[in-house]
Protein backbone atom coordinates (compact mmCIF):
# COMPACT_ATOMS: atom_id res chain seq x y z
CA UNK A 1 0.00 0.00 0.00
CA UNK A 2 1.17 3.49 -0.76
CA UNK A 3 2.45 5.58 2.12
CA UNK A 4 1.94 8.94 0.43
CA UNK A 5 0.05 11.36 2.67
CA UNK A 6 -3.71 11.07 2.33
CA UNK A 7 -3.44 7.91 0.25
CA UNK A 8 -6.05 6.08 2.36
CA UNK A 9 -8.52 8.88 1.65
CA UNK A 10 -7.94 8.65 -2.10
CA UNK A 11 -8.27 4.86 -1.91
CA UNK A 12 -11.53 5.20 0.03
CA UNK A 13 -12.94 7.69 -2.49
CA UNK A 14 -11.97 5.43 -5.41
CA UNK A 15 -13.63 2.48 -3.69
CA UNK A 16 -16.81 4.49 -3.02
CA UNK A 17 -16.94 5.59 -6.67
CA UNK A 18 -16.58 1.97 -7.81
CA UNK A 19 -19.44 0.86 -5.55
CA UNK A 20 -21.56 3.80 -6.76
CA UNK A 21 -20.96 2.85 -10.41
CA UNK A 22 -21.85 -0.76 -9.61
CA UNK A 23 -25.05 0.31 -7.81
CA UNK A 24 -25.93 2.73 -10.63
CA UNK A 25 -25.41 0.05 -13.28
CA UNK A 26 -27.57 -2.38 -11.32
CA UNK A 27 -30.36 0.18 -10.88
CA UNK A 28 -30.22 1.11 -14.56
CA UNK A 29 -30.84 -2.54 -15.37
CA UNK A 30 -27.45 -2.99 -17.02
CA UNK A 31 -26.63 -5.98 -14.78
CA UNK A 32 -28.59 -9.21 -14.58
CA UNK A 33 -29.32 -9.63 -10.82
CA UNK A 34 -29.13 -13.41 -11.20
CA UNK A 35 -25.44 -13.14 -12.00
CA UNK A 36 -24.47 -9.77 -10.58
CA UNK A 37 -26.71 -8.43 -7.81
CA UNK A 38 -26.37 -4.82 -6.70
CA UNK A 39 -24.06 -3.93 -3.80
CA UNK A 40 -27.16 -2.97 -1.84
CA UNK A 41 -28.60 -6.48 -2.30
CA UNK A 42 -25.28 -7.96 -1.16
CA UNK A 43 -25.25 -5.69 1.90
CA UNK A 44 -28.84 -6.63 2.75
CA UNK A 45 -27.99 -10.33 2.47
CA UNK A 46 -25.05 -9.83 4.82
CA UNK A 47 -27.21 -7.96 7.33
CA UNK A 48 -29.83 -10.68 7.11
CA UNK A 49 -27.24 -13.40 7.81
CA UNK A 50 -26.21 -11.65 11.02
CA UNK A 51 -29.75 -10.57 12.00
CA UNK A 52 -31.06 -14.11 11.94
CA UNK A 53 -27.85 -15.36 13.52
CA UNK A 54 -27.61 -18.28 11.08
CA UNK A 55 -24.12 -17.23 10.03
CA UNK A 56 -22.44 -17.78 13.42
CA UNK A 57 -22.33 -21.56 13.30
CA UNK A 58 -20.65 -21.33 9.88
CA UNK A 59 -18.19 -18.68 11.00
CA UNK A 60 -17.29 -20.78 14.02
CA UNK A 61 -16.72 -23.85 11.85
CA UNK A 62 -14.48 -22.03 9.36
CA UNK A 63 -12.51 -20.24 12.07
CA UNK A 64 -11.99 -23.47 14.00
CA UNK A 65 -10.68 -25.21 10.90
CA UNK A 66 -8.53 -22.28 9.75
CA UNK A 67 -7.02 -21.41 13.12
CA UNK A 68 -6.58 -25.08 14.08
CA UNK A 69 -4.78 -25.77 10.81
CA UNK A 70 -2.76 -22.56 11.16
CA UNK A 71 -1.54 -23.37 14.68
CA UNK A 72 -0.78 -26.98 13.83
CA UNK A 73 0.88 -25.99 10.53
CA UNK A 74 3.12 -23.42 12.21
CA UNK A 75 4.22 -25.80 14.97
CA UNK A 76 4.81 -28.83 12.74
CA UNK A 77 6.28 -26.77 9.87
CA UNK A 78 8.67 -25.01 12.27
CA UNK A 79 9.79 -28.26 13.92
CA UNK A 80 10.35 -30.01 10.58
CA UNK A 81 12.04 -26.95 9.08
CA UNK A 82 14.39 -26.69 12.08
CA UNK A 83 15.21 -30.40 11.95
CA UNK A 84 15.82 -30.28 8.20
CA UNK A 85 18.13 -27.27 8.50
CA UNK A 86 20.13 -28.61 11.44
CA UNK A 87 20.25 -32.37 10.75
CA UNK A 88 21.62 -33.04 7.25
CA UNK A 89 19.95 -36.47 6.93
CA UNK A 90 16.52 -35.07 7.82
CA UNK A 91 17.05 -32.25 5.32
CA UNK A 92 18.06 -34.71 2.65
CA UNK A 93 14.89 -36.80 3.16
CA UNK A 94 12.38 -34.02 3.80
CA UNK A 95 13.32 -31.41 1.22
CA UNK A 96 12.20 -33.42 -1.87
CA UNK A 97 8.91 -34.34 -0.16
CA UNK A 98 8.24 -30.70 0.64
CA UNK A 99 9.26 -29.58 -2.85
CA UNK A 100 6.84 -32.17 -4.24
CA UNK A 101 4.05 -30.95 -1.97
CA UNK A 102 4.83 -27.37 -2.90
CA UNK A 103 4.73 -28.18 -6.62
CA UNK A 104 1.10 -29.31 -6.66
CA UNK A 105 -1.82 -27.03 -5.81
CA UNK A 106 -2.38 -28.59 -2.39
CA UNK A 107 -6.15 -27.97 -2.48
CA UNK A 108 -6.40 -30.98 -4.81
CA UNK A 109 -5.84 -33.05 -1.67
CA UNK A 110 -9.25 -31.93 -0.33
CA UNK A 111 -11.25 -34.90 -1.70
CA UNK A 112 -8.63 -37.32 -0.42
CA UNK A 113 -8.75 -35.79 3.05
CA UNK A 114 -12.54 -36.12 3.06
CA UNK A 115 -12.13 -39.86 2.39
CA UNK A 116 -9.42 -40.16 5.06
CA UNK A 117 -10.83 -37.94 7.80
CA UNK A 118 -14.55 -37.69 7.03
CA UNK A 119 -16.69 -34.66 6.29
CA UNK A 120 -16.40 -33.17 9.80
CA UNK A 121 -13.82 -30.66 11.06
CA UNK A 122 -10.76 -32.93 10.83
CA UNK A 123 -10.52 -32.95 7.02
CA UNK A 124 -10.71 -29.12 6.91
CA UNK A 125 -8.05 -28.76 9.58
CA UNK A 126 -5.91 -31.23 7.65
CA UNK A 127 -6.19 -29.19 4.44
CA UNK A 128 -5.44 -25.88 6.19
CA UNK A 129 -2.59 -27.60 7.99
CA UNK A 130 -0.92 -28.99 4.86
CA UNK A 131 -1.16 -25.61 3.12
CA UNK A 132 0.39 -23.78 6.07
CA UNK A 133 2.96 -26.40 7.11
CA UNK A 134 4.71 -26.41 3.71
CA UNK A 135 5.03 -22.60 3.68
CA UNK A 136 6.31 -22.51 7.26
CA UNK A 137 8.68 -25.42 6.60
CA UNK A 138 10.42 -23.51 3.81
CA UNK A 139 10.36 -20.28 5.80
CA UNK A 140 12.11 -21.87 8.78
CA UNK A 141 14.38 -24.07 6.64
CA UNK A 142 15.75 -21.15 4.63
CA UNK A 143 15.53 -18.85 7.68
CA UNK A 144 17.90 -21.02 9.70
CA UNK A 145 20.26 -21.50 6.76
CA UNK A 146 20.37 -17.75 6.20
CA UNK A 147 21.08 -16.88 9.83
CA UNK A 148 23.86 -14.31 9.90
CA UNK A 149 27.08 -16.28 10.45
CA UNK A 150 28.68 -13.25 12.04
CA UNK A 151 26.10 -13.29 14.82
CA UNK A 152 26.68 -17.00 15.38
CA UNK A 153 30.43 -16.42 15.62
CA UNK A 154 29.95 -13.42 17.87
CA UNK A 155 27.91 -15.44 20.37
CA UNK A 156 30.43 -18.28 20.14
CA UNK A 157 33.36 -15.97 20.87
CA UNK A 158 31.44 -14.68 23.89
CA UNK A 159 31.43 -18.25 25.15
CA UNK A 160 27.89 -19.17 24.09
CA UNK A 161 27.06 -22.82 23.46
CA UNK A 162 24.22 -24.33 21.41
CA UNK A 163 21.62 -23.22 23.96
CA UNK A 164 22.70 -19.59 23.74
CA UNK A 165 22.89 -19.82 19.95
CA UNK A 166 19.35 -21.16 19.85
CA UNK A 167 17.79 -18.56 22.15
CA UNK A 168 19.91 -15.55 21.18
CA UNK A 169 20.41 -16.07 17.45
CA UNK A 170 18.36 -18.80 15.79
CA UNK A 171 14.94 -18.32 17.43
CA UNK A 172 14.82 -14.50 17.08
CA UNK A 173 16.14 -14.71 13.55
CA UNK A 174 13.63 -17.39 12.48
CA UNK A 175 10.78 -15.61 14.31
CA UNK A 176 11.42 -12.62 12.07
CA UNK A 177 11.18 -14.87 9.00
CA UNK A 178 7.98 -16.56 10.25
CA UNK A 179 6.31 -13.26 11.08
CA UNK A 180 7.23 -12.01 7.63
CA UNK A 181 5.34 -14.95 6.12
CA UNK A 182 2.52 -15.10 8.66
CA UNK A 183 0.15 -13.21 6.37
CA UNK A 184 0.67 -15.75 3.61
CA UNK A 185 0.10 -18.55 6.14
CA UNK A 186 -3.14 -16.94 7.40
CA UNK A 187 -4.41 -16.60 3.84
CA UNK A 188 -3.54 -20.24 3.16
CA UNK A 189 -5.24 -21.42 6.37
CA UNK A 190 -8.52 -19.80 5.33
CA UNK A 191 -8.15 -21.10 1.78
CA UNK A 192 -7.72 -24.61 3.16
CA UNK A 193 -10.67 -24.34 5.50
CA UNK A 194 -13.06 -22.84 2.93
CA UNK A 195 -12.04 -25.15 0.08
CA UNK A 196 -12.34 -28.16 2.41
CA UNK A 197 -15.85 -27.08 3.35
CA UNK A 198 -16.68 -26.42 -0.27
CA UNK A 199 -15.84 -30.00 -1.20
CA UNK A 200 -17.85 -31.75 1.51
CA UNK A 201 -19.23 -30.39 4.78
CA UNK A 202 -22.35 -29.75 6.78
CA UNK A 203 -21.37 -26.29 7.98
CA UNK A 204 -18.85 -23.54 7.44
CA UNK A 205 -18.53 -20.57 5.09
CA UNK A 206 -17.28 -22.87 2.32
CA UNK A 207 -20.32 -25.09 2.77
CA UNK A 208 -22.57 -22.03 2.62
CA UNK A 209 -20.77 -20.91 -0.53
CA UNK A 210 -21.38 -24.33 -2.08
CA UNK A 211 -25.05 -24.09 -1.07
CA UNK A 212 -25.33 -20.59 -2.58
CA UNK A 213 -23.79 -21.84 -5.81
CA UNK A 214 -26.21 -24.77 -6.11
CA UNK A 215 -29.16 -22.47 -5.46
CA UNK A 216 -27.90 -19.78 -7.88
CA UNK A 217 -27.80 -17.23 -5.05
CA UNK A 218 -25.21 -14.75 -6.33
CA UNK A 219 -25.96 -12.20 -3.61
CA UNK A 220 -25.15 -14.76 -0.91
CA UNK A 221 -21.98 -15.82 -2.73
CA UNK A 222 -20.67 -12.28 -3.02
CA UNK A 223 -21.71 -11.57 0.58
CA UNK A 224 -19.70 -14.58 1.73
CA UNK A 225 -16.68 -13.54 -0.34
CA UNK A 226 -16.86 -10.08 1.26
CA UNK A 227 -17.20 -11.65 4.70
CA UNK A 228 -14.19 -13.95 4.24
CA UNK A 229 -12.19 -11.06 2.85
CA UNK A 230 -13.13 -8.97 5.89
CA UNK A 231 -12.06 -11.68 8.31
CA UNK A 232 -8.75 -12.30 6.58
CA UNK A 233 -8.03 -8.55 6.45
CA UNK A 234 -8.83 -8.28 10.17
CA UNK A 235 -6.41 -11.11 10.91
CA UNK A 236 -3.83 -9.44 8.65
CA UNK A 237 -4.20 -6.31 10.79
CA UNK A 238 -3.68 -8.38 13.93
CA UNK A 239 -0.58 -10.11 12.53
CA UNK A 240 0.65 -6.68 11.42
CA UNK A 241 0.33 -5.47 15.02
CA UNK A 242 2.12 -8.57 16.27
CA UNK A 243 4.86 -8.02 13.69
CA UNK A 244 5.35 -4.40 14.71
CA UNK A 245 5.48 -5.37 18.37
CA UNK A 246 7.82 -8.32 18.05
CA UNK A 247 9.99 -6.81 15.32
CA UNK A 248 10.30 -3.42 17.02
CA UNK A 249 14.06 -3.66 16.54
CA UNK A 250 13.60 -3.51 12.78
CA UNK A 251 11.86 -0.15 12.85
CA UNK B 1 50.48 -15.77 27.46
CA UNK B 2 49.99 -16.73 23.78
CA UNK B 3 52.41 -18.82 21.76
CA UNK B 4 51.78 -19.74 18.14
CA UNK B 5 54.28 -22.27 16.77
CA UNK B 6 54.81 -23.28 13.13
CA UNK B 7 51.17 -22.70 12.33
CA UNK B 8 49.75 -23.68 8.93
CA UNK B 9 46.18 -23.21 7.82
CA UNK B 10 44.21 -23.23 4.59
CA UNK B 11 40.73 -22.41 3.35
CA UNK B 12 40.22 -26.00 2.21
CA UNK B 13 42.56 -25.96 -0.80
CA UNK B 14 45.89 -27.80 -0.96
CA UNK B 15 48.03 -24.68 -0.67
CA UNK B 16 48.11 -23.25 2.83
CA UNK B 17 47.35 -19.56 3.30
CA UNK B 18 49.70 -19.44 6.26
CA UNK B 19 52.69 -21.69 6.83
CA UNK B 20 55.34 -21.77 9.54
CA UNK B 21 53.94 -18.83 11.46
CA UNK B 22 55.36 -18.40 14.95
CA UNK B 23 54.41 -15.62 17.27
CA UNK B 24 54.42 -14.80 20.97
CA UNK B 25 52.33 -12.25 22.80
CA UNK B 26 53.57 -11.66 26.36
CA UNK B 27 51.38 -10.61 29.28
CA UNK B 28 50.35 -6.98 28.88
CA UNK B 29 51.99 -6.71 25.45
CA UNK B 30 50.32 -5.02 22.49
CA UNK B 31 51.22 -6.80 19.23
CA UNK B 32 50.02 -5.84 15.75
CA UNK B 33 49.93 -7.91 12.59
CA UNK B 34 50.28 -5.94 9.38
CA UNK B 35 50.75 -7.13 5.84
CA UNK B 36 49.29 -7.42 2.36
CA UNK B 37 45.63 -8.32 1.86
CA UNK B 38 45.04 -12.05 1.73
CA UNK B 39 48.07 -12.90 3.84
CA UNK B 40 45.85 -14.73 6.33
CA UNK B 41 46.02 -12.22 9.19
CA UNK B 42 42.33 -12.50 10.01
CA UNK B 43 42.45 -16.28 9.66
CA UNK B 44 45.21 -16.39 12.25
CA UNK B 45 42.98 -14.57 14.76
CA UNK B 46 40.06 -16.83 13.92
CA UNK B 47 42.27 -19.87 14.44
CA UNK B 48 43.36 -18.59 17.85
CA UNK B 49 39.69 -18.16 18.76
CA UNK B 50 38.88 -21.67 17.53
CA UNK B 51 36.69 -20.47 14.65
CA UNK B 52 39.03 -21.86 12.00
CA UNK B 53 40.68 -25.31 11.99
CA UNK B 54 44.48 -25.44 11.73
CA UNK B 55 46.48 -27.82 9.53
CA UNK B 56 49.76 -27.92 11.40
CA UNK B 57 51.56 -26.35 14.32
CA UNK B 58 50.14 -25.35 17.67
CA UNK B 59 48.41 -22.49 19.47
CA UNK B 60 48.96 -22.38 23.20
CA UNK B 61 47.71 -19.91 25.75
CA UNK B 62 47.56 -19.81 29.53
CA UNK B 63 44.44 -17.63 29.39
CA UNK B 64 41.03 -19.25 29.88
CA UNK B 65 38.80 -19.01 26.83
CA UNK B 66 36.35 -16.87 28.79
CA UNK B 67 39.12 -14.35 29.37
CA UNK B 68 39.82 -13.88 25.66
CA UNK B 69 37.81 -11.18 23.92
CA UNK B 70 37.48 -10.75 20.19
CA UNK B 71 36.51 -7.62 18.31
CA UNK B 72 35.53 -8.18 14.70
CA UNK B 73 35.79 -5.92 11.68
CA UNK B 74 32.00 -5.56 11.67
CA UNK B 75 30.22 -4.86 14.93
CA UNK B 76 27.90 -7.92 14.63
CA UNK B 77 25.57 -6.86 17.44
CA UNK B 78 22.33 -8.80 17.84
CA UNK B 79 19.85 -6.52 16.03
CA UNK B 80 16.95 -7.64 18.26
CA UNK B 81 18.75 -6.70 21.47
CA UNK B 82 19.20 -3.16 22.79
CA UNK B 83 22.68 -1.75 23.34
CA UNK B 84 22.64 -2.65 27.04
CA UNK B 85 21.21 -6.11 26.38
CA UNK B 86 23.97 -6.74 23.85
CA UNK B 87 26.62 -5.72 26.36
CA UNK B 88 24.91 -7.69 29.16
CA UNK B 89 24.78 -10.77 26.94
CA UNK B 90 28.56 -10.98 27.02
CA UNK B 91 28.42 -11.01 30.82
CA UNK B 92 25.48 -13.40 31.10
CA UNK B 93 27.30 -15.91 28.93
CA UNK B 94 30.11 -15.68 31.46
CA UNK B 95 27.69 -16.66 34.21
CA UNK B 96 26.89 -13.20 35.62
CA UNK B 97 23.30 -12.82 36.91
CA UNK B 98 20.97 -10.81 34.65
CA UNK B 99 20.45 -7.84 37.00
CA UNK B 100 24.16 -7.46 37.71
CA UNK B 101 24.95 -7.87 34.02
CA UNK B 102 22.56 -5.06 33.02
CA UNK B 103 23.90 -2.74 35.73
CA UNK B 104 27.47 -3.40 34.65
CA UNK B 105 26.50 -2.98 30.96
CA UNK B 106 25.09 0.48 31.71
CA UNK B 107 28.29 1.48 33.49
CA UNK B 108 30.39 0.36 30.56
CA UNK B 109 28.19 2.17 28.06
CA UNK B 110 28.53 5.35 30.12
CA UNK B 111 32.29 4.86 30.34
CA UNK B 112 32.43 4.62 26.54
CA UNK B 113 30.40 7.81 26.09
CA UNK B 114 27.12 6.09 25.27
CA UNK B 115 25.15 7.48 28.20
CA UNK B 116 21.44 7.67 27.37
CA UNK B 117 21.68 5.30 24.43
CA UNK B 118 21.54 2.04 26.33
CA UNK B 119 17.96 1.24 25.38
CA UNK B 120 18.44 1.83 21.67
CA UNK B 121 18.56 -0.97 19.15
CA UNK B 122 21.70 -1.26 16.98
CA UNK B 123 19.91 0.19 13.92
CA UNK B 124 19.20 3.34 15.94
CA UNK B 125 22.91 3.91 16.55
CA UNK B 126 25.60 5.38 14.30
CA UNK B 127 28.53 3.26 13.09
CA UNK B 128 30.82 4.73 15.76
CA UNK B 129 28.26 4.16 18.50
CA UNK B 130 27.72 0.55 17.43
CA UNK B 131 31.46 0.01 17.50
CA UNK B 132 31.59 1.38 21.04
CA UNK B 133 28.78 -0.98 22.06
CA UNK B 134 30.75 -3.90 20.60
CA UNK B 135 33.82 -2.66 22.46
CA UNK B 136 31.82 -2.38 25.70
CA UNK B 137 30.48 -5.91 25.14
CA UNK B 138 34.01 -7.27 24.99
CA UNK B 139 35.60 -5.06 27.67
CA UNK B 140 32.77 -5.59 30.19
CA UNK B 141 33.89 -9.20 30.38
CA UNK B 142 37.23 -7.90 31.63
CA UNK B 143 39.31 -9.91 29.19
CA UNK B 144 42.96 -10.58 29.89
CA UNK B 145 43.67 -11.00 26.20
CA UNK B 146 42.07 -9.13 23.32
CA UNK B 147 42.05 -10.19 19.66
CA UNK B 148 41.06 -7.42 17.27
CA UNK B 149 40.49 -7.71 13.53
CA UNK B 150 40.54 -4.22 12.03
CA UNK B 151 37.94 -3.20 14.56
CA UNK B 152 37.72 0.43 13.55
CA UNK B 153 38.29 0.19 9.80
CA UNK B 154 34.78 1.35 8.89
CA UNK B 155 34.84 4.49 11.04
CA UNK B 156 35.60 8.02 9.91
CA UNK B 157 38.90 9.51 11.03
CA UNK B 158 37.66 11.57 14.00
CA UNK B 159 35.47 8.84 15.47
CA UNK B 160 38.19 6.31 14.86
CA UNK B 161 40.76 8.39 16.72
CA UNK B 162 38.42 8.82 19.68
CA UNK B 163 37.43 5.16 19.95
CA UNK B 164 41.04 4.09 19.54
CA UNK B 165 42.12 6.45 22.33
CA UNK B 166 39.38 5.12 24.63
CA UNK B 167 40.54 1.59 23.94
CA UNK B 168 44.20 2.47 24.42
CA UNK B 169 43.50 4.00 27.81
CA UNK B 170 41.65 0.90 29.03
CA UNK B 171 44.22 -1.52 27.65
CA UNK B 172 47.07 0.33 29.38
CA UNK B 173 45.15 0.74 32.67
CA UNK B 174 44.19 -2.91 32.88
CA UNK B 175 47.31 -4.45 31.42
CA UNK B 176 45.37 -6.31 28.74
CA UNK B 177 47.41 -8.22 26.16
CA UNK B 178 46.37 -7.43 22.60
CA UNK B 179 46.84 -8.96 19.18
CA UNK B 180 45.60 -6.51 16.55
CA UNK B 181 45.21 -7.05 12.82
CA UNK B 182 45.32 -3.83 10.84
CA UNK B 183 46.11 -2.43 7.41
CA UNK B 184 47.06 0.88 8.91
CA UNK B 185 50.82 0.95 9.56
CA UNK B 186 50.64 4.22 11.50
CA UNK B 187 47.94 2.83 13.76
CA UNK B 188 49.96 -0.34 14.32
CA UNK B 189 53.04 1.63 15.38
CA UNK B 190 51.11 4.11 17.48
CA UNK B 191 49.43 1.41 19.55
CA UNK B 192 51.85 -1.50 19.69
CA UNK B 193 54.92 -2.72 21.51
CA UNK B 194 55.66 -5.06 18.63
CA UNK B 195 54.60 -5.00 14.98
CA UNK B 196 54.79 -8.21 12.92
CA UNK B 197 54.89 -7.90 9.14
CA UNK B 198 53.31 -10.75 7.19
CA UNK B 199 54.63 -11.74 3.77
CA UNK B 200 52.44 -12.00 0.68
CA UNK B 201 50.37 -15.21 0.62
CA UNK B 202 49.86 -18.03 -0.15
CA UNK B 203 52.19 -19.69 2.37
CA UNK B 204 52.44 -16.35 4.15
CA UNK B 205 54.86 -16.06 7.05
CA UNK B 206 55.97 -13.38 9.43
CA UNK B 207 58.79 -11.71 7.55
CA UNK B 208 59.76 -9.03 10.05
CA UNK B 209 59.39 -8.01 13.71
CA UNK B 210 59.54 -4.32 14.68
CA UNK B 211 59.88 -3.37 18.31
CA UNK B 212 58.21 -0.07 19.17
CA UNK B 213 59.95 1.43 22.19
CA UNK B 214 57.83 4.54 22.49
CA UNK B 215 56.89 5.72 26.00
CA UNK B 216 53.63 4.63 27.69
CA UNK B 217 50.98 5.68 28.51
CA UNK B 218 50.53 6.75 24.94
CA UNK B 219 48.23 9.14 23.20
CA UNK B 220 47.46 7.31 19.96
CA UNK B 221 47.59 10.58 17.97
CA UNK B 222 50.33 12.56 19.73
CA UNK B 223 52.75 9.64 19.70
CA UNK B 224 52.96 10.02 15.92
CA UNK B 225 55.00 13.20 16.35
CA UNK B 226 57.61 11.43 18.51
CA UNK B 227 61.03 11.64 16.78
CA UNK B 228 61.38 7.82 16.66
CA UNK B 229 58.02 7.34 14.99
CA UNK B 230 58.76 8.51 11.43
CA UNK B 231 61.93 6.41 10.93
CA UNK B 232 60.11 3.30 12.16
CA UNK B 233 57.19 3.97 9.87
CA UNK B 234 59.57 4.51 6.95
CA UNK B 235 61.28 1.17 7.63
CA UNK B 236 58.01 -0.67 7.94
CA UNK B 237 56.65 0.94 4.79
CA UNK B 238 59.77 0.09 2.78
CA UNK B 239 59.68 -3.53 3.93
CA UNK B 240 55.97 -3.86 3.22
CA UNK B 241 56.46 -2.39 -0.27
CA UNK B 242 59.22 -4.92 -0.88
CA UNK B 243 56.91 -7.72 0.34
CA UNK B 244 54.25 -6.90 -2.22
CA UNK B 245 56.87 -6.61 -4.96
CA UNK B 246 56.82 -2.89 -5.40
CA UNK B 247 53.01 -2.79 -5.56
CA UNK B 248 51.24 -0.50 -3.12
CA UNK B 249 50.10 -2.46 -0.07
Amino acid sequence: MSDRPGSWLRQLIAFAILIAIWQGAAQAGLLNPLYMPSPLAVALTLIELFRTGTIWIHIMATFSAALGGLALGIVVGAILGTAAALVPLVGELLEPVMIGLNAVPRVVLAPLFVIWFGIALASKIALAFILVAVVIFFTVFTGIRQVDRRLVERVMTLGGGWQALLTEVYIPSVTAFILGNLKVAVGFAFTGAVVGEFVAATKGLGYLLSFAQSSYNSALMIALVVLIMGFVLAIFALTGMLERRLLRWRG
Amino acid sequence: MLTVKDLALSYGGATPVLEGVSLTVARGQFVSLVGPSGSGKSSLLRAIMGLQPIQAGSIETDVKRDDIGMLFQDDALLPWRTAEENVALGLRLKGVAKGTAIASARQWLTRLNLYGLSERFPRQLSGGQRKRVALAQVLAREPKFLLMDEPFASLDAIVRARVTQDLMRLVEQRGISVLLVTHDLEEALALSDLVCLMSLGPRAQISGYYEVKLPRPRDAMKVRSHPDFAPLLQRLWTDLSREVGGRAA
